[in-house]
């Protein structure tokens, strides 16, 4: 198996389109065998070289329109490279787009057995998957009514059950975590846990940085169809924000990826609240620190601005998650009926004795409009808080406890039930 | 590394194997292997094209009343309107009818009908089923070469509810006496009609990829086809016919309508006598003249032997293919060619599909 040692290679990549303005200068082109050339070339992807080995991910990163989906594209088979070559060893799973190929006069369970058909599985693997298939969706009755009836929500379960479960070895996914509930969104992340813990291979692409540094051991940054960086999903995320943040503003395109919410346009011309910058110090030091220990103090320094307070008042947010995207805390300036006032400014979170154990988080600070419910950005800590243990406690976090002896209790005798 | 020792993969996954997928165009010899390895891709994606063709079928008539009725209903009622236009208004008729086979132009324009149905809805839906279908294309790695393939053969099938119509009725009624043994040509002339329509519908919606203008080219060249195939007129029946003989043989629908019509009406020899007889009559003067003379005297009584000879020499007699197994060989010359043509075209094309919808 040497010449396998890999399950994915990628050599020299590239990907361009070729734009006619009009049929006419297709026909022109072709008549004159190229003579005349009619077409603009557009290179979305170039020379991308990287190796993947079984039970590793990697993670894709950049602007729209970098070339992301492109090259997941390329390696899912759909459309052919325009430069380069690549080589797969194993069944290739590809989920570019939840729910492509079902039709909505259809139920639930006949679109799954399609779906999974059209991804090359056999009726006969498809009918020994369906019952598990089924239960991973949840949609109770639901799975035999037409998916026109279904919510978008449900759709979208539907798509991605079908994907992971049947058993591919390499997993190519662009762009569909947040499916769904957050309750389904676990389920997902699980699911790609699972995958990794059994060897496989796993490619995909997010705007959701957190989510490439949880799952992915590696990330690329594509910066328009090239590779800006490649390396560690954390170092690669870094440099990735970092470039946004010393760019913002003078390219729209990084500027509405920072906004993930917006749709991109909407930027443009209105100036909107920003985090500029947010680190992590030891309690009333400069240290930055992103290990600690449990117990140790901390505060997070959030630096933002605000061209225009009184259009858009903002909130802060500060979560910490663990990697299984367990929500440890959440806090807010609205929630403490703290205000956020001015068109620019520091705001210091202070957490005196971290209560949380042994494990990595991740800590997003959310810009957030007044009432806390819109979110303009979100905004990643350089590096993941690293909380190491001394001692052999367990669980997620400490709770304040007592232990004491008091042996002169009695036993209690139970208590008859109510005869009602 | 630490390789999962599971179960051996039953089937090949999208794709499977560690061969490098390059920028280059597929080159001729690989082409080549895929034309030969269709049968091979057919056995592999049987049941995405089984499933494909059930859906198909299940979503044309899914919450219609009459439902798996309609594929008969609409070449009936395109049989019944033409029916009447072509042989009540305009008088067209078989040439030389015995007793009781008086119902012979009717049955020679459903056969007709219900095969070319088949023939031009797969090609007015075949030419745009990529672009349609372009979403999918994008974003799911599987054959497209399936997909005008379920098509051709949803076609097929309710090509197959008109002709066991046919069958039913032949054994129901007196209409027509029902075909025997001539009925084994059955599956020959559904492969053979399948291979045809598949090449011809790959080259149609690879066109349609590029030049968004071939759908409409397709729509009117379909109808044209129509009119020019024998479906509602008999080529024997029309004197100044000989001048045009070499156009109407060099149609493929041509040898594949007369071959369906020998195996469904041919039990009593009908067809083929009916025609050879008139083959005397068309006349290269095209004056029509001569041919009322034959009929004159012929109807007087006179052989058609004599009628002819008695009319003079001046008679070229039309020498179409008339023969079940001539027209049967014809026309697979034509379905092959098209098949290969028709999936080396697609398969150049395919890769770039996907940029391109």
């Amino acid at each position: 198996m040497a010449s396998n040692e890999y399950s994915l290679e990628v050599e020299g990549l590239g990907k361009s389109y070729r734009m006619y303005q009009s049929p006419f200068r297709r026909i022109t082109e072709v008549l004159t065998r190229g003579k005349i050339k009619g077409h603009q070339e557009f290179t979305a992807l170039n020379d991308v070289n990287f190796k993947m080995r079984p039970g590793t991910s990697l993670g894709l990163c950049g602007a729209n329109g970098a070339g992301k989906s492109t090259l997941l594209k390329v390696l899912a088979g759909t459309t052919a490279p325009s430069a380069g070559r690549y080589r797969m060893s194993g069944r290739v799973a590809s989920l570019l787009e939840l729910g492509a190929g079902f039709h909505l006069d259809f139920t639930g369970r006949a679109n799954i057995y399609m779906n999974g058909i059209m991804m090359g599985y056999s009726r006969r693997e498809m009918e020994s998957k369906i019952d598990e298939i089924v239960d991973f969706a949840e949609l109770g009755p639901y799975i035999d009514e037409p998916v026109r009836t279904y919510s978008s929500g449900m759709g979208l379960r539907l798509g991605f059950s079908v994907a992971v479960a049947v058993d591919p070895d390499i997993l190519i996914i662009d762009e569909v975590f947040a499916v769904g509930d957050m309750y389904f969104q676990k389920k997902c992340v699980d699911r790609i846990y699972d995958f990794k813990r059994r060897g496989k291979t796993i490619l995909f692409c997010s705007h959701s940085l957190y989510d490439i540094r949880q799952m992915c051991d590696e990330a690329i940054w594509l910066k328009n169809g090239n590779v800006a960086a490649i390396g560690n999903s954390v170092h690669t995320t870094n440099e990735y924000t970092s470039f946004q943040r010393d760019h913002i503003g003078t390219e729209g395109q990084s500027l509405s990826d920072e906004y993930p919410d917006l749709p991109s346009g909407a930027t443009s011309g209105k100036k909107l609240p920003r985090i500029v910058d947010a680190r992590m110090y030891r309690i009333g030091t400069d240290d930055e620190a992103y290990e600690i220990h449990p117990g140790d103090s901390i505060e997070l320094r959030v630096w933002w601005e605000n061209p225009d307070p009184k259009e858009t008042p903002i909130n802060i947010g500060v979560g910490m998650l663990r990697q299984d995207m367990t929500t440890c805390s959440g806090m807010g300036t609205h929630l403490d009926n703290v205000t956020v006032e001015g068109t620019q400014g520091c705001t210091v979170l202070q957490i005196p004795d971290v209560r949380l154990l042994a494990g990595q988080f991740l800590i997003p600070v959310l810009l957030m409009d007044g009432e806390g419910v819109h979110k303009y950005q979100e905004f990643l800590m350089p590096e993941n808080l690293v909380v190491r243990n001394e001692t052999k406690e367990l669980g997620l976090f400490r709770m304040n406890h007592v232990w004491e002896h008091r042996h002169e209790l009695p036993v209690p005798t139970p208590k008859p039930k109510d005869a009602s | 590394m630490k390789l999962t020792s599971k179960a051996p993969v039953e089937t090949a996954g999208v794709e499977s194997g560690s061969s490098w997928v390059t920028s280059q165009a597929p080159r001729a010899v690989e082409i080549v292997k895929r034309v030969f390895g269709f049968p091979k891709m057919l056995v592999k994606h049987r049941d995405l094209i089984t499933s494909s063709v059930k859906r198909e079928l299940a979503t044309r008539f899914q919450g219609t009343l009459l439902g798996f009725m309609w594929p008969l209903v609409h070449p009936l009622f395109i049989f019944a309107v033409y029916y009447f236009i072509f042989t009540k208004l305009l008088s067209f008729k078989m040439p030389n009818l015995q007793p009781g086979q008086e119902s012979a132009m009717g049955v020679y324009m459903f056969i007709g009908v219900v095969v070319w149905a088949a023939f031009g809805e797969s090609l007015g839906r075949g030419c745009n089923i990529i672009v349609e279908n372009g979403n999918l294309i994008k974003k799911l790695a599987f054959p497209s070469e399936t997909l005008p393939l379920n098509i051709v053969l949803v076609n097929i099938v309710t090509m197959m509810f008109g002709v066991a119509m046919f069958l039913l009725g032949t054994l129901a009624t007196s209409v027509w006496a029902a075909p025997g043994i001539e009925l084994v040509w059955i599956p020959v002339l559904i492969l053979l009609q399948a291979l045809f329509t598949y090449g011809l519908v790959l080259i149609l919606a690879t066109m349609q990829v590029f030049l968004r203008d071939t759908v409409q080219v397709v729509s009117i060249a379909v109808t044209v086809w129509m009119f020019l195939t024998p479906l509602f007129w008999v080529p024997e029946a029309i004197p100044q016919i000989a001048q045009y003989q070499g156009f109407i043989e060099a149609n493929p629908m041509n040898h594949l309508v007369y071959a369906w019509r020998e195996v469904l009406m041919g039990v009593q020899g009908v067809l083929g006598e009916v025609l050879n007889y008139t083959n005397y009559e068309a006349i290269p003067d095209h004056n029509g003249k001569l041919l009322e003379e034959i009929n004159r005297l012929i109807s007087e009584g006179m052989t058609v032997e004599a009628a002819r000879a008695s009319v003079g020499p001046d008679l070229v007699p039309l020498q179409m293919t008339h023969d079940l197994i001539d027209s049967v060989r014809i026309f697979t010359y034509w379905a092959v060619g098209m098949f290969v043509i028709g999936f080396s075209f697609f398969g150049l094309a395919q890769r770039r599909f996907a940029d391109e919808v």
